[in-house]
Parts: C-alpha cells; structure tokens; sequence
C-alpha cells in the first residue's frame, strides 16, 4: 500500500447503531471500528440486517439511533445527518443501478462531477479505469446493450471512479454466474485494495466473505454476532448460528467425557457408542452434559475400512469436483457428514472410515431454551 | 421510495412541489388581485351582443362593461348555480318565461324602465312590475320554407292545415330543452289552442297543445336539437318546413341557402329579446345597468344592434315606436299576427311541459 | 446468543400498556406533509366541486336548489322516464362497448406485438392519435361523411342506409367503441409485455395444446384485462361528446346527455342531474373494487428484468396480409375515415344542403374561418387562448400527475395507496359537466370568494378544471412507466456525489422525460378539444376554440364548423409533431433509449 493511498483510506466506526421500521427491527445496537483501508465483508442470511446496514453506511437510509463516523466525522447521530452526496463514498449496488439513459463512459464519469480535477485529467481516469477493468471497448455502449459481467464492471469502474476513502459493495456478484462471479471477485479485491479505499462489501456467501475480507461481522437478527479475521471465525465461531453459516459438514449431538485441558474435552459420538473424539470448547463445559458437535469439512478424512481409527460410514453420493471428490457419508441413523473432500474416490453404498482431526471438530453448548 | 425523503421538512417541501404546478398556472393565467371596483358583466345571448357592448364602452368612456357571451341555456344554468352570490349584472336573452321566473324569486329589480316611447307589442311585453325590459321582438313560431320545395300556394293557411297529410313528414321543429325559443312557441300553442286568456282553464290549454303536438307527431314531425339542424334538414330536403324564430329564417334566406322564406300562420307568439338587472348587484353597477339599458333603447343603441349580427338576431322588431326593421325582408309588425302570452303564467309550467314533450314527443 | 441482545436497551413503550403505546406511537409519528399537501390539492381540485355537485341529489337546500335539507325523491324521479331511460341505455352501451374495446384492444395488441404483421410501429403511433381525437370530432367526420348531400355522395356512394344505422345504437357503440379502444389498448400492451414468452413455452412444453396454451396463459394478463375494462367502462359512462350529438339525434339517451338536459330547463333540476351524477360514478364502483381486489398483491411494475422480450409469432405470408388488412380496416373506421371525411367535407361546396348545381370543390368555409359570418366568433383568438390553456394545463398536469403517479407506485403505501388508485379511476368517471357546473357551486361560494380566493369566471378557475378534469387518467397513464424506474438509480447518484437537485436533473428527470412528453401532449390535445367544461365555465369574452366551432355547428354552419374543426386538428398534430420533433433535437440520444416501448418514436 502506497502511502498516498493510505492516506485516502478511512477509517469508520459505528456505535450503537438501530434501525427500526414501523414492524420490525431491522439493526439492533450495532458497533464495531474499522481501520482505514480495511477490506470488512459483512456476512448474513438474507433479513439479517446486512443491507439496512450498508444503506445506513451509504446515508440512504437514516438510522433510528446510534452513531456512524467515517474518517472521525459523525455522518449519523443525535440531530445529525450527512446526506449521502456529502459523504465523500462510493457504491456498487446489487443490481448495479446504471443509468439506462447514459452510455458507459458518462456512467463511470458521473462521480467525477465533484472532483477538482482538469476535463482532460477526468476523461483519461474514467479511459484507464475503463481498461482497468477490461471494458475500454464498450466505453460507448449503453447499459442494456451489455452482458451482466459487463454492466457489474461498469458498475465496479464508476465506484472506483469516485476516487474516495470508501467503497461500500451490496451483494455485488449475486446475479452472475459462478466463472464470472470468482473472476470479479478477484477484480473487486485487487482493484479495491489498490485504490487503498477502505471497503465495506456483503454478501450471504461464506466463499466470497473469506476470499475477500480482512475482516468478517457476521449479522443475524439485526444484530453483530461475531466481528474478526476470517481464520478467527472459521476456528473459533462465537456460537451456533456462525458456526453454521461459515460451513460444516455435520452437526450431532454429543455427551462430553473428559476434560483434556486448554479447551479440549473427549466426546462420545452417539450413533458409534464408545467412540470418542477429542474436540475444541470455545467455553467451558460440564462432564456428562450432552452439547453440540459442529464437524467442518476440512478435518474430515476417508480411509479405507482397513485404516484403525475412525469411525465407520457408508458413501451416499459423490461429486468430481475437478480437485477431487467430494462425498456424502452416513455415519450413524441420522447423521450424515457432507462435502467431505478426498482426493480419492469411494462408491456410493461403499464402506468407509471417517477420522476427526481436533482442530475441525468445535463443540458448543446446546441452547437449553431451543 | 427513498427514506431518507420521509422528514418532516421534506414532506412539507413535498407539499410545496404538489402545489407548485397549480400556483403556477394560476399565475400564468393572471388571477385578477385584490378586490377591484365591480363592474357591470351582461349574461347575454344576443348575436349583437359583442357589437353592443364594445360600443358602449366605446362611447362612454370610464365604462368597462364585460360582456358573458353564451347560450341561453348554460347562462341560466350559471346564473342558478351562482345562487346567493350572483355575479352578473343584467341578462340579456330571447324569451320573457325564465325572467318572470327570476322575478318571482325576487332576483330582478323592480319598477324602473328607460324613458322610451314603446309601440304596442313592447308594451304588451313590458310586466307590470317593470322587473324587465323588452329591447326587440322576434316571432317563435314562425313557419320557415323551401321555396324550391314548395310554392306559397301550396302553404298551409292555419295552424291546423298542418295536420292534413299532404304535409306528411313535411315539417320540422326544435327540441324545448335544448331550443331556448321553442319552449315559448309552445307555450303559445297552447295559449291559442286552449283560448286561455279567456278560458282561464291553463289544464285544459296544455291538454290542448298537448294533443295538438302528438297529432303533429303523428302527421311525421321531425324534432331536431336547435335552429341548426332543424334548418340543415330543410337544406338536405328531408323536410319542406319548420316552426322556428323568424329572425333564423331571414338569416338563412340571406346566407347560406336564399331559397328558404318565412310565412305567418294566425297566431305566432312574440319572443321578445328582453333585459332585467340583478337585485342583488351593488348598486353602482346598478346604476351602470341603468345606464347602459338606456343606451340600447337609444337610437344608437338600436342602431348597434339591428346591425350587429346583421344576418342574424339583428333581424328582429324593434318596440319602440317610429322605428323599423333592419332588413326589408321583414314585415311590418302589423301585417304580422302576433299573440303575446303571459310568462308568469307559462314560466312556472316550462319544466313540466318540457319534460312531457322529451318523453312523449322526442323519445315517445 | 452471545453478543447484542443483552445490551439492547429494551424499548420503554414496550412496558406501557396498550392504549397509551398506541396514543404515543400516533404522536410521535410526523405529520404526513406530502400527503396532506397532496390531498388538499386533490380536494380542491375534484373533491369539493364534486361533493358540491352530488351533495345536491339529497339536499338542495344546501346550496340554495331548493327547499329541502334532505330528500330522497328526487331519486325517485331520475330512474324514471327518459332519465331513467338514459341511465338503462348507459349502463349497458358502457358494457357492451367495454366487452368490445377489450376485445378489440387485445387482438390489436397481440398482433402488433406478437406477430409480424405489417406495420407495426405505424399502428402503435396511430392508436395515439386515435387517443387524441375526441369523440365529438370523430362524430362530425362520421357525419360529414354519411348524411344526405355529403362526402359520400360527392363520391358518388349511396350512404343512406349507413346513416340510418349510424344514428342508432349501432353507431353509438361503433363510435364509443372506437372512442374506448385506445385507453384499453395500451392496457393491455402493458399487460403482455410482462407476459414473457415463457409462460407460453412452459405450457406447450408441458403438453397443452394451443386452446389450453391461451387458457393458462389468460388468467396471467387478467387483471391487465380487466384493467382495461374498467377504464373503457369509466370512460365510456362519462362521454359526452356521443351522447350530445349522435345519442340526441338518434333519440336515444345516454345518461350524460339527460344529465346535462335536466341543467339546461330553467329553472335547472340539479337534484336529478346529481342523482344521474351519482349513478355515473357509482357505476364504476363495483369494477374499481374487483380490480382492486385482483391487484392486491401486485404491483404496477408489470415488467421484471427476468422476463425475456417475448418472441414474435411469424405468420404466413396469407395470415399476414389478412391481420394487416384487419387492422387497417379498424383504423379505417376509427379513425381514417372521419378524418377524411372531416378534411373532405371541410372543402365540398353546399355541405349537406341540396342544390340544383353539381357538387363542387371549395375554399369558401375556410374563407369564413378569417372573415367569419358571426360577428366576433373567428377562430384565431379562439385557437390561441386554447393553445395557451393547452400549454399551462398540460404542464401543471404532467407534473401534478407524476407527483400522484410516484405516489401510486410506491411499495408501501398500503392503504393509502388503494384510496388514490380508486379516488383516481372513480374521477375518470365524472362527466366534464357535473365538474364545470361543480365548480361554479363551489368556487362561488361566499366563503371560497371572501375567505380563500375568487376565481369565478377568471380563466384560471378553466385551467384549475381542465386540470382536474385531466389529473386521474394522466395519473394512471404515468403510473405504469413511473414505476418501471429502480430507486437505486437515483441512490445511485446521491451516493456518487449529486445533490437532490443534480440527482432529479440527471437521472430522474431524463428517465420520466418521455412519458412527461407524451402525458403533456395527451393533455395539452384533450384540453383544445375539450368542450363540457369550457362550455361552463369560459369567462367573459375569452372563448376558447371548442366552444366557438361548436357555436358554428349548432347554428348551421357546418360547413365552417368542419372547416375550424380541420383546422384545429391540424393545428394540434402541428403542435405534436413540433413538440416530438423538438424532444428529439434537444435531448441527448440516451434519452430516447429508454425503454418505453408502448411509444415508439
């Protein structure tokens, strides 16, 4: 990062922010702090907030309560409000939002009518962006004549056209299809982190989040479950709901045995009674209680029945998934493990062993009151 | 919608942007500002109406008198809807039934005229109580021909002739409620066939014209709206000839077909043009009513209308004495046999007759 | 959950009891500006003058009719007679020429954008012009053409038999229907534009033969369709330029023309004309509710983006003269042949009178229209005023409308909605007499005079009608584009730097531009030819040109009559192809890509 860039870059903090409409609550207390030119993907299931989030961010939407500041100006609180135009940010919108009536070059132009800068110095920006993000021959298309990856980089090159300290993103690939969506991933990334603007992207996909992010929050219900790296959510999710959302490939009931220390505990697997498997507490947990076991996928490994340890599964389904293999694999009555990668191939109705590794296997309490 | 929009001050603004338009239009189009002197306005439908007032004003300056110009109809609907807040000064129309109607509502004022001297048909139509004044006759009822259809031999002699069947489907005649004289000229059937000056038996006079009409009818009367068609049926030869105002005979004779004439069959029944001021009016325009009401009895008042719509309503009577027809196609008042009836007494029976006429002789 | 919720501060109303939460939740809630403001317009506009009139049918007294406070026999006397008649003969013309328009529109709507019959751009911009005449010029030209000594004669043709059935029911439906189709037409075009192919294609994939293909795909466009009815139904009740001329002279009344027969006796009976009034619009009711019934759970957004352009049906070269020859023979009686026969009488010498002389070109009516045979009554001060109205009227409309439109399309507004979407069709119902003669009530009020503001007989006070009279359908013509434009766009702008102003100057405005232009150009063309209300309420000495060629017609002059009408319809496409032409020039060529694909210009 160059350090003209960081200096762009802003950094944004929230505190307390809610946003109520007439029925319900749609962001419930939300505060976290972003450093400037941190990439923050805002993570959740569809009504988790995570739009009404960006729109506050954005200035579309006002918040009932609470406080925004970007860059250490308050945007958003207690008798203030800074309309969107005068927040000095940018956005690429979910169904891109360009204007029908404007040819590509005068869409990306647009955010350049409050720059200072020289016509000629405009016109050659909004010309290098338009390169940048491989779209300099359709510079005077209108937006229905393009492709949806076409109009997404339109919509990519007039956000980054602002030239601004942030970039806000909602659910930006949603309406492409996997090729294009991972090739603007990468362009999002790359282009976003050498504009050195801090961006604040949301999606639903677990993928994108932790190909893109710096730094994770994952919403449910309005409010700020888990603010972290993504390794931290991935190992260490602060409860069900993130565990769930971030990828398993099993979740079983399992009574606890033994306490190991530092957080571990043998388990004892209840459709293969006797096995037990050692597993990561992120709290502590009383011997004998029954919790729940969240198993992710990449600690599961298939052997053949020969192999000792494990226990004992039957493939249900495989997929080739170019790598590899991905499998389904009954475990018990009602358990099943899915997307469990190797590299080898194991039939359907086949026999397997299934071996744990510790650090995929997180147990947690199960909620007493459901 | 975008919420950031949803404040209250914005809403206000919003309020502002929906009136926005209609402040405009309104400013474009001049609302007149403030409360300015009033001014005479005269509700009229005289074709020499415009000819009239702009010589008026013309000639008196300090005067602007406006001028409301439109069928009979719409002014009285407008004069009735405006109800306890009039805004005209004088109305000036063809027909005396709907100012004794006016009058009996107290709307007119009473017992003034101009220093004239009326002939006798205008004193015939001059009330008693003076709540209007006559300024022209014309005669309703007036037997308008083709004289390329028929001779004047073969023209019928009285009114009964026109139940004879060779004058089946022959004539024609305007509808009363859309018609403003055609009402009168029933009116005066009635008086004549019914003898109700004498008989006093007003039943038996609308009985009378009643059954007189429904055997017309059955003799293949046609009823058209007004004048216009009525006489472009004539044109077209659908019909031979019409019961209609004499003055739209003579106007047709001298412009668009110079073959139709006007005959008399005992009695036609005087239309009077006639003019009544607002009681309700302040009293300077009042005054200004007077004055300008003066002025067309004057000879040059007269003079502007019997040249005003020369081809048309200026073809009337006038009702002074010493004083005659603008056009010579028009006889003398004398040779003329006209009945005047009472408007007070046919007024007050216009709705009813009207509505049987729509149902048993234009709908029937 | 570990985070959030235990530092929620949880709501103090929550704990109040019920009545008090509800009387504080109603206090803190802003007052609604917009929506007052909005309303207060509306109540000016239509509601008062409206309610003035209606309130007459049960109480004259109010307004100084007649001596009673409450009545009701005066609803006893409409239903009987020839008003009775009228509102019988309306209710079922109505019905029968909506079932008619709806057909009509919808097979001219398939075809134009199904199939590749001929022509298809032509058609379309003729069903604007169909929208533009109204339908008193279209009787004129009708009869100009068929009566006895007329164009069809000057050409040599027998029409006797076809002028008998024109003035008749027959006419009038034919006449109305005409009148009725293009409302429906673009309706309906809405409608099968959301309608993508692929509900056809799912059900023919799936085995349905081409009866059960229509059949399923029928119910999709239904409410499109009865949509469309009920404006055709609205519409159609409350003509009146048919039922002034053609319903008169045929002897069969229509409800309107009874109502305005009952104001012009003196004195006038405006209980009864209210009670008619009444039926009129209540008449629309039943259809209003079932729409909006059907309409509930949707939107006015028709078009998804998902929903692909549907695909032409190619017809055989045979099918394909037939339907082409179909829809110019439907064009022909709506609107070449009145036209033409408008434009040919206008020069035929003795129009409609019998003469000994052979037939023979003219210039004589236009010679009339400089030098006019009324003193007073030329055409030029006449056309002007009514241009200048046209103008300012069309402009306070357009804007009113997207105003009302924006608001009509808006996602949340619930009941607020429905109440405008039916106030709004219930007010295309209302005769442009009941309103003219409403507003006099109204705006003559003492306390509207003094207190508020004296409009009576001032040409604003036309204006202010003429916009009223305009408002409801202009609304609903803007709804259906208004609500095809995404809120993201303009967020879109706000976010990347454009003030509110910026953002209506560059992204709003040019995206609504071209229904503006078109809604402007609808209004500014209805308002010209527009004769109830201008009848009414012209003030002194300031006539506009309707009410002047009508004074021609009504006194025998058609010829000149025709000559004005030619002239004014000249003048009007003038305008319109002026102002297209200038829309072209002056706005960037993105403008006019915008998807609006009922107009294609």
């Amino acid at each position: 990062m160059s350090t003209g860039e960081a200096r762009r870059a802003v950094a944004l903090s929230l505190r307390q922010l809610s946003k109520r409409f007439s029925d319900k609550t749609a962001l419930d207390s939300v505060s976290f702090d972003v450093e400037p030119g941190t990439f923050l993907v805002l993570l959740g299931p569809s009504g988790s907030g995570k739009t009404t989030l960006l729109r506050c961010l954005a200035g579309i939407e006002r918040p009932t309560s609470g406080t925004i500041l970007i860059d250490r100006r308050m945007v958003a609180g207690p008798d203030t409000f800074v309309h969107p135009e005068k927040r000095r940010l940018s956005m690429v919108f979910q169904d891109y939002a360009l204007w029908p009536h404007l040819n590509v070059r005068r869409n990306v132009a647009f955010p350049l009518a409050r720059s200072s800068r020289s016509t000629t110095d405009k016109r050659a920006r909004v010309e290098d962006l338009l390169e940048r993000v491989g779209i300099g021959h359709l510079a005077n298309r209108f937006p229905n004549q393009l492709s949806g990856g076409e109009q997404q980089r339109v919509a990519l090159a007039r956000a980054l056209a602002a030239d601004v300290g942030l970039i806000l993103f909602d659910e930006p690939l949603s309406n492409l299809d996997s090729d294009r969506r991972e090739q603007l991933r990468i362009e999002i990334a790359t282009l976003t982190r050498e504009a050195g603007a801090t961006a604040v992207y949301i999606t639903h996909d677990q993928s994108e989040a932790f190909g893109l992010a710096d730094v994770v929050g994952v919403l449910n219900h309005g409010s700020l479950v888990q603010f972290d790296t993504p390794e931290s959510i991935y190992l260490r999710p602060a409860n069900a709901f993130v565990a769930r959302f971030t990828g398993v490939a099993g979740e079983f009931g399992v009574r606890v045995i033994r306490a190991r220390g530092g957080g571990r505990y043998d388990v004892e697997l209840p459709f293969a009674r006797g096995q037990r498997i050692e597993a990561i507490a992120l709290e502590e947990l009383e011997l004998g209680s029954t919790q729940s076991l969240f198993v992710r996928a990449a600690g599961v490994t298939l052997g053949p029945t020969s192999e000792l340890c494990g226990v004992t599964g039957h493939v249900i389904d495989v997929a080739f998934t170019g790598r590899g293999y991905e499998h389904v694999v009954r475990v018990g009555p009602e358990a099943q493990l899915s997307k469990v990668f190797s590299t080898s191939r194991f039939e359907r109705t086949s026999q397997v062993r299934v071996s744990f590794e510790v650090s995929a296997c997180l147990v947690m309490r199960t909620p007493t009151n459901g | 919608m975008n919420p950031i929009r949803k404040t209250s001050a914005r809403r206000f603004r919003f309020a502002l942007v929906a009136l926005a338009p209609v402040v405009a239009s309104l400013s474009l189009l001049g609302v007149p500002s403030g409360a300015a002197e009033p001014t005479l306005v005269v509700y009229s439908a005289q074709g020499y109406d415009s000819a009239a007032v702009t010589a008026f004003n013309h000639t008196h300056p300090g005067f602007s008198v406006t001028l409301n110009d439109n069928s009979t109809g719409p002014l009285l609907q407008q004069i009735q809807a405006e109800g306890n807040n009039p805004k005209w000064g004088v109305l000036w129309v063809d027909g005396s039934t709907a100012f004794a109607q006016l009058d009996s509502q107290g709307k007119l004022v009473r017992g003034w005229t101009p220093k004239v001297s009326f002939n006798k048909l205008g004193l015939a139509n001059l009330p008693k109580d003076r709540s209007y004044i006559p300024t022209g006759l014309t005669a309703t009822g007036a037997l308008v021909w083709d004289s390329s259809q028929m001779t004047a031999a073969q023209l019928p002699k009285t009114w009964a002739d026109l139940l004879k069947p060779q004058y089946k489907g022959e004539l024609g005649m305007n509808d009363p409620a859309q018609s403003g004289p055609t009402y009168p000229m029933i009116a005066g059937l009635m008086n004549s066939l019914g003898h109700y000056p004498t008989s006093k038996n007003l039943a038996h006079a609308i009985t009378a014209g009643e059954q007189f009409l429904l055997a017309l009818k059955k003799n293949g009367l046609v009823v058209n709206a007004t004048n216009g068609p009525t006489l472009a049926a004539i044109e077209a030869h659908q019909i031979k000839m019409a019961i209609i105002q004499s003055s739209a005979g003579y106007g047709t004779e001298l412009t668009t077909y110079p073959k139709m004439r006007v005959a008399y069959l005992n009695p036609v029944t005087a239309l009077p043009g006639v003019i009544g001021i607002d009681a309700k009016a302040p009293k300077s325009v009042q005054s200004e009513a007077k004055k300008f009401i003066t002025w067309l009895l004057s000879p040059a008042g007269q003079h502007v209308m019997k040249t005003g719509d020369a081809q048309g309503d200026s073809l009337f009577w006038p009702v002074l004495n010493n004083d005659a027809p603008s056009n010579s196609l028009i006889p003398p008042l004398a040779k003329v046999p006209m009945q005047t009836v009472n408007p007070y007494v046919w007024g007050a029976q216009e709705n009813k007759v009207n509505a049987w006429f729509e149902s048993n002789i234009n709908n029937g | 959950m570990t985070s959030g919720r235990a530092t929620t501060p949880v709501s103090t109303e929550a704990r109040r009891p019920t009545a008090i939460r509800l009387v504080v939740s109603v206090l803190r809630r802003r007052p609604p500006m917009g929506s007052v403001g909005l309303w207060a317009v509306l109540a000016l506009l239509i509601i008062a003058p409206v309610t003035c009139f209606l309130l007459l049918a049960v109480s004259p007294r109010l307004l100084g009719q007649g001596p009673q406070y409450f009545t009701l026999r005066f609803i006893g006397q409409a239903f009987q007679g020839n008003t009775g008649q009228g509102i019988f003969n309306s209710l079922w013309v109505s019905t029968t020429v909506s079932v008619l328009a709806v057909a009509c529109s919808t097979v001219l709507a398939w075809l134009v954008s199904r199939t590749n019959v001929y022509g298809r751009r032509m058609w379309t911009v003729t069903m604007w012009a169909l929208l533009l005449v109204p339908t008193w010029m279209m009787t004129l030209g009708w009869t100009d053409v068929l009566q006895p000594f007329g164009v069809s004669q000057f050409l040599g043709l027998n029409s006797s038999y076809l002028y008998g059935q024109f003035f008749g029911p027959t006419g009038i439906i034919v006449v109305l229907t005409v009148a009725a189709t293009p409302f429906s037409y673009f309706v309906v075009s809405a409608g099968l534009q959301g309608l993508g192919s692929e509900f056809e294609d799912a059900a023919r994939i799936h085995g349905a033969s081409r009866f059960l293909t229509v059949r399923t795909v029928l119910p999709i466009i239904a409410p499109a369709l009865l949509s469309a009815f009920a404006i055709s139904f609205a519409e159609t009740m409350s003509d009146f330029g048919v039922a002034f001329t053609l319903g008169y002279h045929s002897h069969f009344p229509l409800a309107t023309y009874t109502l305005f027969s009952a104001i012009s006796n003196f004195p006038a009976n405006f209980p009864v004309a209210a009670v008619v009034a009444v039926v009129l619009i209540a008449s629309t009711v039943p259809l209003i509710l079932l729409q909006s019934h059907v309409m509930r759970k949707r939107t006015f957004a028709v078009l998804s983006g998902r929903t692909r352009a549907p695909r032409r049906r190619e017809l055989g070269p045979l099918a394909r003269v037939a339907t082409t020859a179909g829809v110019v023979g439907f064009f022909a009686i709506a609107l070449g042949v009145p036209v033409l026969g408008a434009v040919i009488g206008s020069f035929v010498q003795n129009l409609g009178i019998y003469s000994s002389t052979p037939v023979h070109l003219t210039t004589t009516y236009y010679e009339q229209v400089i030098h006019p045979s009324i003193i007073g009554k030329g055409l030029g001060a006449p056309l002007l005023l009514s241009n200048q109205l046209g103008f300012i009227v069309a402009g306070a409309t357009g804007l009113l409308a997207l105003v009302l439109a924006r608001r009509l399309v808006q996602s949340t507004g619930g009941w607020s909605q429905r109440i405008t979407d039916v106030f709004l069709l219930g007010s295309v119902a209302v005769p442009g007499v009941v309103l003219g003669v409403g507003y006099i009530f109204f705006y003559n009020l003492n306390f509207i005079t003094s207190h508020v503001i004296d409009l009576y007989k001032t040409l604003p006070l036309l204006a202010l009608a003429l916009i009223a009279t305009s408002l409801p359908g202009q609304t609903r013509f803007m709804a259906g584009p208004v609500s095809q434009i995404q809120p993201s766009l303009g967020e879109a702008a706000r976010v990347h730097g454009a003030s509110r102003f910026r953002t209506w100057r560059t992204t709003n405005f040019p995206l609504v531009s071209r229904v503006l232009l078109w809604g402007w150009l609808l209004t500014f063309t209805k308002t010209i030819s527009e004769l109830a209300i201008a009848q009414v309420l012209y003030p002194p000495s300031q006539e506009p040109a309707s009410v002047t060629i009508q004074a021609y017609l009504a006194n025998n002059a058609l010829g000149t009559g025709t000559a004005m009408t030619v002239i004014t319809l000249v003048e009007m496409f003038g305008a319109i192809v002026l102002a297209l032409g200038l829309y072209r020039v002056v706005t960037p060529r993105g403008w006019r890509r915008i998807g609006w694909s009922e107009v294609s210009g």
